[in-house]
């Protein structure tokens, strides 16, 4: 396992900047995620760390070496793609086996057995070891191509949305697994998604991209309590946070456009009065949908709320975050 | 459902509804299947029979006398005779060289012209010409570039290799002429393989070179280990066809030599068509084409079943 870094790193598809002067850097066993919208540049970032593509400006380093004059088998990187990329000729064992296998490792056989084994079991995909790659559901495959990665010992695990096609309850699975996986290896890991629950759940590190520029990078919690931008703010954080115009409510900074309050940042029982129009029972929480001047407001109440669509609650912003009209954080 | 039917029934002329009423649906599925089912009773099935009942005389289609019937003394000498054993060996050499020629050629040109380059969708075109020629076309054409005095072939080879162009006959040299075939044959129909393996080759996705470069495999072990395997099954599709229409071989060939010089380039087909239409030994051809339709039939049979295992791997 080794550190990565990148030094202002760009990358530009025919017009569009895909990837803008990034630079980051991803400690030895760290489980950095990169969080964005499509078209953010994380699957760019990792194909750029990964070989397979070159950046037009700017330096990577694995290991503390520059790789790149380096191919992807050079660069010691394991990736797993966002669409299974698995050899559909080959049973799930060979899928497994296939790194392994490369002339640069020379693996006893006995060893790759063992290690197909292992990982199978891990990912519960044992029984399905010699079924042909194309013969199982989107999970599967898509878990054969996580075992695909982790029977290598590399520098460096990309992942991209490996779990975005997975179903709620295994999505959850593994989760819980990779992040036990990534512990006891002591690996390092760059993971790119879009589920906020896996970047807050899984990440000693986020970063977060937008429109190839990296905004903030630290961690989850940091990011949460602390974003630098309502764009960050916005990414994390369920409900949502709310943007409102700064003057709804007394108390603002000067320039302040924007005050953003997330849950924890609502007082009730005290302030404006809103209309409740809608009540949602989730089981562990109770969402509530107010609406203030026009302005829809999402928060959480008590879970055993007795509140009722047109009953009116009086709220008040608790340390809030300010931002200036540019959507840049003031307060 | 009910509605439409009834209004379907309505739509039906009342002189054709009176007819069918009372027919099973399956009467009237019957009733639709019935032409085809006779055509190709018709032009397929009894032809093929009378030439099974055929095959067991010694009917001659020339002459009207009695027909006797000899069992399988047809078969026994066509078997036995050395002459149509040189004929196989003759069809066997141009199939096995044709094949492992347009193979070769045909997948080397596939591999490179799926590499991206500028006009390579225009040299794809010009190389697939060949194959859209007719068969009468080339065959005049390469007699002409056979030509010992004139032929370009001839020229050409004297100018890579120095040997006097009006040395050599590629059609009227015992042992040149079965090359002369294989040569326009491979000519006119490696593009076809080449369009079969280029579907093949355009048929894998780039991301699964991508996730093999990034498992560390050489560019050596991904051709061996997925190029290959991912176009076999179109290879081998090919293969089958080029096989079969090989087999049955005829226009170019007689075209180009005749069957000569000898019968050096006599293949079964044309072989064939002599001893029915100009021996007029009609019961004996009839024997020797039930051979021949079996010999490809069952060859196919086998071939086929490989050509599934490897798909299914």
């Amino acid at each position: 396992m080794s550190e990565v870094v990148l030094s202002g790193v760009s990358k530009a598809f025919r017009k569009t900047v895909a990837v803008n002067d990034v630079s980051l850097t991803v400690p030895d066993g760290a489980f950095v995620v990169l969080l964005g919208p499509t078209g953010a540049g994380k699957t760019t970032t990792l194909r750029l760390i990964s070989g397979l593509d070159a950046p037009d400006s700017g330096d990577i380093l694995i290991g503390g070496r520059s790789v790149l004059g380096e191919t992807p088998a050079q660069r010691n990187v394991a990736m797993v793609f966002q669409q299974y990329s698995l050899y559909p000729h080959m049973s799930v064992r060979e899928n497994l086996a296939f790194p392994l296998r490369s002339p640069i490792l020379k693996t006893p056989e006995a060893e790759i057995t063992r290690k197909v084994g292992e990982i199978a079991e891990v990912l519960h995909i044992a029984h399905k070891l010699d079924n042909k790659a194309t013969a199982l559901s989107g999970g599967e495959m898509q878990r054969v191509s996580i075992g695909r990665a982790l029977v290598r010992d590399p520098d460096i695990f990309l992942m991209d949305e490996p779990l975005s096609s997975l179903d709620a309850k295994l999505r959850a699975d593994l989760r819980v697994e990779l992040k036990r996986i990534q512990a006891d290896l002591g690996a390092t890991l760059l993971y790119v998604t879009h589920d906020q629950i896996e970047a807050m759940t899984m990440a000693t590190h986020v970063g977060v991209l937008d429109e190839g520029r990296l905004v903030q990078f630290g961690p989850p919690r940091e990011i949460y309590e602390n974003p630098v931008s309502l764009y960050v703010a916005g990414r994390l954080g369920l409900p949502r946070i709310n943007a409102l115009p700064a003057d709804l409510f007394p108390g603002a900074p000067g320039g302040a456009k924007t005050i953003g309050l997330r849950p924890e940042h609502l007082v009730q029982g005290d302030g404006r009065e809103s209309r409740v129009v809608r009540v949602e029972h989730l089981g562990d929480q109770t969402r509530l949908h107010l609406t203030l001047d026009g302005h829809d407001i999402v928060t959480l109440t008590d879970v055993h709320s007795r509140l009722a669509p047109g009953d009116t609650v009086a709220i008040a912003p608790k340390n809030p975050l300010y931002f200036d009209a540019s959507g840049t954080r003031i307060a | 459902m009910a509605n439409l039917a009834e209004s379907a029934a309505r739509a039906t002329p009342p002189s054709v509804a009176r007819r069918v009423r009372g027919l099973s649906d399956r009467a009237i599925a019957w009733i639709f299947v019935a032409p085809t089912i006779f055509l190709l009773l018709a032009v397929n099935i009894f032809p093929l029979i009378w030439t099974i009942r055929l095959s067991f005389t010694n009917f001659r289609a020339n002459r009207n006398r009695e027909v006797e019937w000899v069992g399988l003394r047809n078969y026994e000498r066509i078997l036995t005779d050395s002459d149509i054993w040189l004929t196989m060996q003759a069809t066997a050499h141009f199939l096995i060289w044709t094949i492992v020629f347009q193979v070769l050629i045909g997948f080397t040109l596939a591999w490179l012209i799926n590499k991206n380059f500028r006009g390579n969708d225009f040299l794809t075109t010009m190389i697939v010409l060949p194959m859209m020629l007719s068969p009468a076309v080339v065959g005049n054409f390469w007699t002409f570039l056979y030509q010992p005095q004139i032929g370009l072939f001839n020229y050409i080879v004297s100018f890579f290799t120095g040997v006097d162009p009006s040395s050599f006959e590629m059609i009227g040299s015992v042992n040149l002429a079965p090359w002369a075939i294989v040569i326009v044959d491979t000519w006119m129909w490696t593009p076809f393989v080449m369009l079969i393996c280029l579907a093949g080759l355009r048929s894998i996705p780039e991301y699964i070179y991508e996730a093999a470069e990034i498992d560390r495999a050489s560019k050596w072990r991904q051709f061996w280990t997925i190029t290959i395997p991912m176009v076999l099954p179109f290879l081998m599709l090919a293969v089958l066809f080029r096989g079969i229409e090989n087999f049955k071989m005829f226009d170019l060939v007689v075209l180009l030599t005749g069957g000569g010089p000898g019968s050096t380039t006599e293949l079964t087909s044309i072989n064939l068509k002599r001893e029915a239409f100009e021996k007029w030994r009609t019961g004996y051809a009839s024997a020797y084409a039930i051979i021949l339709f079996v010999t490809v039939f069952g060859l196919a049979s086998i071939y086929v079943k490989a050509l599934n295992k490897v798909k299914e791997r």
